[in-house]
């Protein structure tokens, strides 16, 4: 069991929410959903596979029956639920620093958020909420986002080469691949083992 | 902010002396009472941040500490435990996170470093080579005086020497020392480029607290420090690392490389750091170097590279680039306020003029001292994620190509265009063009806190 498998980080976190608050959230999340240019700077942020929240009403568990009771909450839950590259420090000093006014706007509503500034109290916050990851699996534990990216861009340069190069003369091919060159050039990193965590 | 207590803090933390002798001498503490006599009687000696108005001085001492050191001298447990991990640890334990392995790796430093011996730093500066010996004389007199200390061993540096000149060229022959950042509050000739970028694209001093500890940093916090807080505040963490220069290696690659490489040799060593040697940003003269730009403060450090996205004048794995990357990973630089680091660095060994033979087994690199309030968000992270790793800079494993453990396996990819002398190259192999000596993480006290060691008036509470 860990968070991290290769060069990917697995991030849990469950806060709740007072029910009245999770409309106010509700209606944050259709606004963010449907103005994409609010999402930019967490897209901007290119460790970051993948980042997600979803609100869990109280009446929302699962209740499988066999005798388990009905739980009666009091709160609704809001799951985050991300994956990204470099280091736990990282993410969050990152978070803290560039995404702290989006943050707040949907981690307010939770009981006892610190705010995302200053980062050390919501490091500690996020500490205590996270929930470690049970299993994990990734398809590509040597790549990061950034990596799987880059070889998209490689591949398509490539095949677009590929397609031309037989109807091609020399003077033709040696301009295409000149060409070809150029485009893949930033992207030819080399993949392999991810940095000791720290 | 008002300004600093400039007499508070050692003068080695506050500039660069950019005095060309230079000894940095490695003392062991037998006895914690003979030790702290030892210290009240350099305690006069130590350099402060005091300006110096008559000119510099002959010659300047300071002092810094290992977590070893600091329990040699007996300071309490509580103090003792409240220092950071990394500072605990020592920087030989987080070789693996800093990439100290292979052909860096502990076992391969110098002896010195070989036991847990080295309890604290003394360097010393001079303005003259008989400056530096007189001043060493008097400090060495203290150890015997007191038996405060015994001497481990004792590293020399001197500036190198071009045409009977002073210079900033280190033994590849890149004129270094030009990205230092500016802090609030500390004095200093100002120029665009060092500090942070606003996000109208003018430059800034950063907070006091990403150098200085107890003082508010980037983030609005005061810096992990140690208690009590007069003993932490205007002190600072130092990381030595003794940085051996295969300069044989370098200047062969160079010739092989540039051989099958339309740019051409110097245009080759830029592209590996992101500078012509002489100094010229890639970025401001992509094309040949220029004095001019060099000489001008208003411009030599006044770039960013958001508009080289593709790395085509400053490749994106130059060592420039990755150890200082500005706005290149975009949020006008915000990501990397709090990553920066203040080097001070001094050659040591004989500089061989390139035409003349030069073996990789004489003995000669840079001695790399980095200031930084947090060695683990700042120095550790740029080594190990900005010069180890690539991925921040869209590199994925490549490392930094002039400074990187490459073992022999390294890439680097130059970024070029479609003319003919500014091709794209992929330099595969690559070897150690530098390779690490030793070293260990150092605690710069304040002229109080040595003081209140000096005094064993040290109290956790």
């Amino acid at each position: 069991m860990s968070n991290i498998n290769g060069k990917v980080y697995a991030m849990n976190a469950i806060t709740p929410m007072k029910p009245w608050k999770t409309w106010i959230l509700r209606l944050i999340f259709f606004v963010l959903g449907h103005v994409k240019s609010l999402q930019q700077d967490l897209i901007n942020l290119s460790f970051i596979e993948f980042a997600r929240w979803v609100v869990v009403p109280r009446g929302g568990f699962p209740q499988l029956g066999n005798g388990q009771e009905p739980e009666k909450l009091t709160y609704d839950y809001l799951l985050f639920f991300s994956n990204f590259n470099g280091t736990w420090n990282q993410y969050i000093d990152a978070f803290s620093a560039v995404l702290f006014k989006g943050l707040d706007l949907i981690w307010k509503w939770s009981e006892k958020f610190p705010g995302s500034v200053p980062v050390t109290i919501f490091k500690e916050y996020i500490g205590r909420v996270q929930f470690d990851t049970d299993y994990y699996f990734t398809a590509y534990p040597h790549a990061t986002a950034n990596d799987l990216k880059a070889a998209h861009s490689v591949q398509a340069s490539f095949d677009d080469l590929r397609s031309r190069a037989a109807n091609l003369s020399g003077p033709e091919f040696a301009d295409a691949y000149l060409n070809f060159v150029l485009q893949v050039q930033p992207y030819l990193g080399e993949t392999g083992e991810a940095p000791v965590v720290f | 902010m008002s300004k600093l207590n400039e007499t508070d803090i050692q003068g080695f933390v506050l500039r660069g002396y950019n005095l060309p002798f230079g000894r940095y001498i490695f003392i062991h503490f037998k006895n914690p009472d003979r030790a702290v006599v030892l210290i009240s009687k350099l305690l006069p000696m130590i350099t402060t941040g005091q300006r110096w108005d008559n000119g510099k001085p002959p010659s300047t001492v300071n002092i810094a500490f290992t977590h070893r050191g600091l329990a040699a001298l007996a300071l309490p447990d509580a103090t003792l435990l409240s220092f950071p991990v990394e500072f605990q640890q020592g920087m030989k334990k987080r070789a693996e996170i800093l990439g100290d392995t292979g052909r860096n790796a502990p076992e391969r430093w110098d002896a010195v470093w070989h036991g847990d011996e080295v309890h604290a730093w003394l360097g010393i500066n001079g303005l003259t080579a008989e400056a530096l010996e007189t001043c060493c004389s008097q400090v060495r007199a203290l150890f015997a005086e007191t038996g405060g200390a015994i001497e481990l061993a004792a590293q020399d540096a001197v500036s190198n020497m071009v045409n009977g000149q002073q210079t900033g060229k280190e033994h590849f022959g890149y004129t270094d020392g030009f990205g230092n950042p500016d802090y609030l509050g500390i004095e200093r000739n100002s120029q665009p480029g060092h500090g942070k970028q606003l996000p109208d694209g003018s430059w800034a001093p950063l907070a006091t607290g990403e150098l200085l500890l107890g003082y508010a940093d980037e983030a609005g916090e005061l810096p992990i420090a140690p208690i009590p807080h007069i003993l932490a505040s205007n002190g600072t963490f130092m990381v030595y690392r003794k940085l051996h220069q295969n300069v044989a290696t370098f200047r062969k690659f160079l010739d092989e490389q540039s051989a099958n490489y339309g740019g051409g040799r110097e245009k080759l060593a830029a592209k590996l750091i992101g500078r012509w040697r002489d100094g010229t940003p890639l970025e401001l003269a992509p094309d040949a170097p220029d004095q001019s730009i060099v000489k001008d403060p208003t411009r030599n450090t006044n770039f960013t590279y958001g508009a080289d996205g593709a790395g085509t004048r400053c490749p994106i794995g130059a060592h420039m680039r990755r150890a200082h990357p500005r706005d290149a990973f975009g949020f006008n630089g915000k990501l990397i306020d709090r990553r920066r680091i203040t080097r001070r660095g001094q050659t040591y060994g004989r500089f061989v003029p390139e035409g003349e033979s030069a073996s990789d087994a004489e003995d000669r690199g840079v001695v790399f001292m980095v200031l930084n309030a947090n060695i683990s968000r700042q120095f550790e992270f740029v080594q190990q994620q900005w010069i180890e790793y690539g991925n921040d800079a869209k590199q994925g494993n490549d490392k930094d190509p002039l400074i990187g453990n490459h073992g022999g396996h390294g890439k680097f990819v130059v970024q070029g265009d479609r003319s003919a002398s500014n091709p794209p190259l992929i330099c595969g192999h690559l070897p150690n063009f530098v390779e690490l000596r030793g070293g260990d993480y150092f605690f710069i006290p304040s002229i109080t806190a040595l003081g209140m060691i000096a005094m064993k008036l040290v109290d956790p509470r």
